[in-house]
């Protein structure tokens, strides 16, 4: 159906367009601000670009904040909460779909109330017992909360319900065991909603913010999140060292964006499933 | 699958071990922590428990408590005008995009930017963007009240107050304690915009087009379309929507750390900022108070979910 382009229609792209660019002025005008002499920031009239680009700041920048330290915190936390959680999400969304056992149905209740009960009710507990631990300020505090999460149980179990069983019972007959039934066939054929999921888990454990924020103290084991925060606390004045250290720490994540938009996008929608 | 009897424990064992330790355990104590005056600082044992048990003295403080109230009505004011926000111009920038036209790719990714930036990334930026003397929000409005002013000057008019003071100084954002939560709000809907729109998005692309073929047999014109055939199909996309942004903002609380700390006055104190404050910001800690914060937040959540589901009934159509 082919229709003509109407009036309407070129008032909804214009606003769209127009919509779309005030979403990148603020990235803008980081940008430019990163690059402007540090102390000519309120000269008036204002620059909107600087006229000499000061990519000394820059350096600047990263003589004062461990900037590769804390990608590298952000990468492992959120690496190592996408592992944990796809790993054992995986194993128990599989006993929940194929196994029959005793408690087995008030055990799948229980993680669904679990579901119910936000994420901050947990900080002061977590807190406590990371504590007595000794495990504040350890990749341990960071990582392990991520043993059990009922969203990813919930999200396997539905796939491995919806995935024909043939396969593994001709398996079976073949004389394998359950656990080399799950490696090799249950668990290979899982991969789109794992790469899904583990999409998702990777966003959400890369932006985490305030347990990160209450489960570390010294500077090298903060995640991007919270260095960038107590960066701004410190240094509430310096905009042009801000500035640059908020460019560093969003473009590289955008420009990975623009490359897997794809699984970006997927992993994102499947958020909406949370709640 | 006879088998299959066997096992299921090893399959469950890390979840078990997670669930116990680190989800129903921290549930338990929470609750526990909620009835004490329990200091962090006293081991964590189950005599010192026992020995600072407070009753209910947490939550009866909590009735009393100016601030905590403040926070409430803070979090009720974020949420009840950025929820909204959010969701109307979420659904009309994905009614916009959901039609073809060159670089309608293009322009999905630009609104989908913020959604990859970090909270705390969000916070920072729009603390200079919404700078009053040199951030761009400022400097347009001021440019938009000159050129308001010159055109009441123009027609010989005396200039309203409020459009020299548009154009001569512009709102205070942050520092201004009648400002600071309409700045917050904005950058949250500049920073949320994207992930709503991309729900949006998915609902509208399952919707039939064979219904709005229908409409248009019938004569239906674009408003009508959009009233009697999308807007009751998308209901249970809106309704997840509202649904997750309302649990969401109840929740909001990296923006208000990195703009504000909760200032000026408490003017943007939120419940979970709050909350921090009490249990991590302050000298010395008070977990049993900031136990009962979290149960009262808790409470709220779950009663608006029930509520929404029991609304959910009356005005979502769903397809048989």
């Amino acid at each position: 159906m082919k229709r003509k382009t109407t009036f309407w229609d070129v008032l909804v792209i214009g606003l769209l367009l127009l919509g779309g660019l005030s979403m990148l002025v603020p990235f803008f005008w980081m940008i430019s601000t990163s690059l402007k002499e540090p102390g000519s920031l309120f000269d008036l009239p204002i620059q909107l670009w600087p006229k000499k680009l000061h990519w000394e700041n820059y350096q600047q920048v990263l003589t004062i904040v461990p900037f590769g330290r804390w990608y590298l915190n952000s990468l492992i936390i959120a690496t190592g909460l996408t592992f944990l959680n796809l790993t054992s999400g995986a194993m128990a969304g599989y006993a929940f779909a194929r196994f029959r056992w005793r408690g087995r149905d008030v055990m799948f209740l229980l993680s669904l109330i679990t579901l119910m009960i936000p994420a901050h009710v947990l900080i002061i507990p977590l807190f406590v017992i990371m504590s007595r631990l000794g495990w504040i300020d350890t990749y341990y505090a960071l990582i392990l909360p991520g043993l059990f999460d009922a969203f990813a149980i919930f999200l396997m179990r539905q796939h491995f319900i919806q995935m024909p069983k043939e396969l593994e019972e001709a398996a079976l007959i073949d004389g394998a065991g359950p656990w080399q039934i799950y490696w090799k066939i249950a668990l290979p054929l899982a991969a789109p909603a794992l790469a899904t999921l583990g999409t998702f888990t990777f966003l959400a454990g890369w932006n985490s913010f305030l347990w990160p924020l209450v489960a570390t103290n010294s500077i090298e084991m903060r995640p991007l999140t919270v260095g960038l925060a107590v960066f701004n606390t410190n240094f509430s004045t310096e905009w042009t060292l801000l500035m640059a250290g908020l460019s560093l720490a969003t473009i590289p994540p955008i420009l990975v964006f623009l490359l897997a938009q794809r699984w970006f996008i997927r992993g994102l929608t499947l958020g909406s499933l949370k709640g | 699958m006879n088998a299959f009897r066997r096992f299921p424990w090893l399959f469950i064992l890390p979840s078990l071990v997670g669930f116990l330790a680190f989800n129903a355990g921290p549930i338990l104590l929470s609750l526990w922590i909620s009835f004490t005056h329990w200091d962090v600082f006293q081991p964590l044992s189950l005599e010192n428990l026992i020995g600072n048990w407070a009753g209910l003295d947490n939550y009866r403080r909590m009735l009393e408590d100016p601030v905590l109230k403040k926070a409430f009505f803070n979090t009720l004011y974020y949420v009840v005008v950025a929820v909204p926000l959010e969701i109307v111009i979420a659904l009309a920038v994905a009614l916009g995009l959901n039609r073809n036209f060159p670089g309608v790719r293009i322009v999905r990714t630009l609104y989908l930017l913020p959604t990859v930036t970090s909270v705390v990334a969000v916070g920072l930026l729009w603390r200079w963007v919404l700078n009053p003397y040199v951030g761009p929000v400022n400097l347009f409005l001021r440019w938009l009240g000159s050129k308001i002013e010159a055109l009441f000057q123009f027609l010989h008019l005396p200039v309203p107050a409020t459009v020299h003071w548009l154009a001569t100084q512009g709102p205070g954002w942050l520092q201004d304690a009648a400002w600071a939560m309409p700045g917050i709000i904005i950058a949250s809907v500049w920073a949320g915009l994207g992930f709503r729109m991309l729900i949006f998005l998915a609902g509208l692309q399952n919707i039939d087009p064979t219904y709005y073929e229908a409409a248009e047999l019938d004569g239906a014109n674009n408003w009508q379309k959009f009233w009697h055939v999308t807007l009751p199909l998308l209901s249970p996309t809106v309704f997840l929507n509202t649904l997750l942004a309302l649990i969401g903002g109840f929740q909001v609380f990296g923006l208000i750390y990195v703009m504000t700390g909760g200032g000026p006055l408490d003017a943007t104190n939120v419940l979970l900022f709050y909350l921090y404050q009490k249990a991590f910001g302050e000298f010395p800690p008070d977990m049993g108070y900031a136990s009962a914060i979290a149960w009262l937040l808790f409470v709220i959540l779950f009663g608006l979910t029930v509520i929404q589901w029991q609304l959910r009934k009356r005005w979502v159509l769903e397809e048989a």
